[in-house]
């Protein structure tokens, strides 16, 4: 009886964790086996001459290009939301202020909105700015579901620093703004770096917006670039897992060093509010 | 729903008591009347404008005719509830609502199943546990879009290797199968995905639930004579009923407004039978051009979702109530 549940044990265990790793471990396999092994009816699961010449051929097709792209907006995007959204956060945290609770409301609740609501006005307003095919524009409707979410992620992490080391520095003469810029930003520091890899894997990810304001190539973010190497036709398997590896590769990494952070804060937000 | 948002420890203590700083009257009126609204000034702007006004801006095209150029050129025509009656009547868009209902229940059954699965069994005590809730996160980290053309290529009906396997397990007729040819296999290669996606979230949610509930209660259950199974089904499970339900309403939000990997997988074929809401609205508007019934599509999803959320806020502060 024991046994036999340990033994079933071991084997759930596997079949999860085959599951959950196999898709990423058969994108970087196929990417590298010569296309002889790719289009088998029956898989070879292990390459016996790896290659990584369709690295050389994704770079050559303007990879960098579209890493450029992605990179630009989605560092910008970053780094206008987390300014933003870290005094936001903190007064949010800290002052009691009338509406506060119909503003949180609304905070949380944009998180859940389907971007597709956003996407029409937005598509009429940059139509008309000019700014279709731009970073600008980009930037601009990608801080929609980026501010939100970097506010509500940082009043946690402000919620979580005591209040006494602020007051200290105000008692001792300093203004308000004073000890947030040198007292509580710093305290901060880990919190609001986790906050901006959050931010940047959203932007990074983000994939309807920039489909539908970008139709010049060289303007093509990461995602639409994949989309676009898919949607041709294009049986090269082995090229586009060679590009979906690129383009995956930084955000697992990433993610897997925020990871902890991230968990208890969206269980925390989600959850407890 | 006051309590969602309101109940948190720092707000506890009365958050407006300053402490007693140097500094005259006018600067104390300045920093607790006029600097908080300064320093969240951008983000109200930005909420505001990036998010309230579209929406509402959408609201009201929902009530317009609107091409290409009267969308630019504002010189749209008023026709009252028109569009709506067009989702109402129209089979094919009348046939996208229930189809996103069923496509995302299904997968919000599938994603809790799996998800609360997961995290009991990464409750146990086994070699390997550490690594497997690495593993486990992966799918949660990879990008949708990403992911999406992975599992495009192992369901492929040549070389794919979900049909490899299924076939090797004795299901002959999976042998070249094309998923992506008839609307319900598609939407199983889909709802896959979907769930892949989505499962890591909920099994890490609930295990962090499951290692809050203490060791006492589940040693009294022992005591009293409760076996393994009937302790997590009788005492642990009733005691995550408030989070399992919260988890179960933001996978319903999710669900509902999947774009990217039906885009990516089917683009909404064969012959848009597996077109969702998302998908439906953006084609209406960005290849048919018909803005005004796209934008009451979005509408309609839009009140889904508020609906869905206002549930969910109810439950969050259910939830604060209870513990």
């Amino acid at each position: 009886m024991r046994r036999t549940y340990r033994v079933l044990l071991y084997l759930a265990a596997i079949a999860v964790g085959l599951f959950s790793v196999f898709p990423l471990a058969w994108m970087v396999i196929t990417s590298i086996k010569p296309t002889d092994q790719i289009l088998t009816s029956v898989p070879v699961f292990w390459p016996t001459s790896p290659v990584v010449t369709r690295y050389v051929e994704v770079i050559e097709r303007g990879f960098l290009t579209f890493l450029r792209n992605s990179l630009v907006v989605s560092v910008s995007t970053t780094l206008i939301g987390v300014a933003v959204a870290a005094f936001a956060g903190y007064t949010l945290a800290r002052f009691d202020l009338p509406l506060k609770r119909y503003l949180l409301l609304l905070v949380l609740s944009v998180q859940m909105f389907p971007l597709v609501v956003l996407i029409i006005p937005f598509f009429s307003v940059m139509r008309s700015l000019g700014l279709l095919d731009s970073y600008i524009g980009l930037v601009i409707t990608y801080l929609s579901f980026s501010t939100p979410l970097a506010v509500w992620i940082l009043r946690g992490f402000f919620q979580g620093i005591p209040q006494d080391l602020e007051e200290a520095a105000m008692v001792d003469g300093a203004t308000r703004m004073g000890a947030i810029m040198r007292v509580v930003m710093p305290l901060a520091g880990p919190g609001l770096a986790a906050c901006g890899i959050f931010v940047f894997i959203a932007a990074w990810n983000e994939f309807i917006f920039a489909l539908t304001f970008i139709s010049d190539e060289d303007m093509r973010t990461l995602p639409v670039a994949l989309q676009s190497f898919i949607g041709r036709g294009q049986t090269d398997f082995g090229a586009i897992m060679a590009m979906s590896t690129l383009f995956t590769a930084p955000v697992v990494i990433f993610f897997l060093l925020v990871h902890r952070r991230l968990t208890s804060g969206m269980v925390a937000g989600a959850v407890k509010g | 729903m006051s309590g969602t948002v309101a109940r948190t420890p720092a707000e506890t203590r009365p958050a407006s008591k300053e402490p007693d700083v140097p500094g005259g009257r006018g600067r104390k009126w300045f920093e607790s009347r006029v600097l908080p609204w300064l320093l969240l000034g951008p983000a109200i702007v930005m909420i505001f404008g990036l998010v309230v006004y579209p929406v509402l801006r959408t609201g009201w095209l929902s009530f317009h005719d609107a091409g290409l150029a009267s969308l630019v050129s504002g010189a749209t025509e008023w026709v009252g509830l028109d569009n709506y009656a067009t989702v109402l009547r129209d089979p094919h868009l009348r046939r996208v609502v229930i189809v996103t209902a069923v496509f995302g229940l299904s997968c919000v059954a599938a994603t809790m199943v799996i998800g609360v699965a997961v995290a009991l069994l990464l409750n146990q005590r086994f070699v390997g546990r550490g690594l497997l809730a690495v593993l486990v996160l992966l799918p949660w980290a990879m990008p949708r879009v990403a992911a999406a053309t992975v599992w495009r290529w192992l369901f492929n009906d040549q070389y794919g290797v979900v049909n490899w396997l299924l076939t090797t397990v004795g299901l002959d007729r999976f042998a070249g199968y094309a998923w992506f040819n008839y609307p319900i296999p598609a939407f199983i290669a889909i709802g896959t995905t979907v769930v892949w996606g989505s499962f890591p979230f909920v099994a890490l949610s609930v295990l962090a639930g499951l290692q809050a509930v203490p060791d006492e209660v589940r040693d009294a259950a022992r005591i009293d004579g409760a076996g393994p199974w009937q302790r997590q089904r009788h005492v642990v499970l009733p005691l995550l009923k408030p989070l399992l339900l919260v988890l179960t309403v933001i996978s319903t939000i999710w669900d509902f407004k999947v774009f990217d990997q039906v885009y990516i997988m089917t683009g909404g074929g064969p012959a848009r039978q597996t077109e969702v809401l998302a998908i439906a609205t953006w084609r209406e508007a960005f290849t048919q051009l018909d803005f005004g019934l796209a934008s009451s599509l979005a509408m309609v999803m839009f009140v889904l979702l508020v609906a869905i959320t206002i549930l969910y806020i109810r439950l969050a502060a259910e939830d604060e109530g209870l513990s």
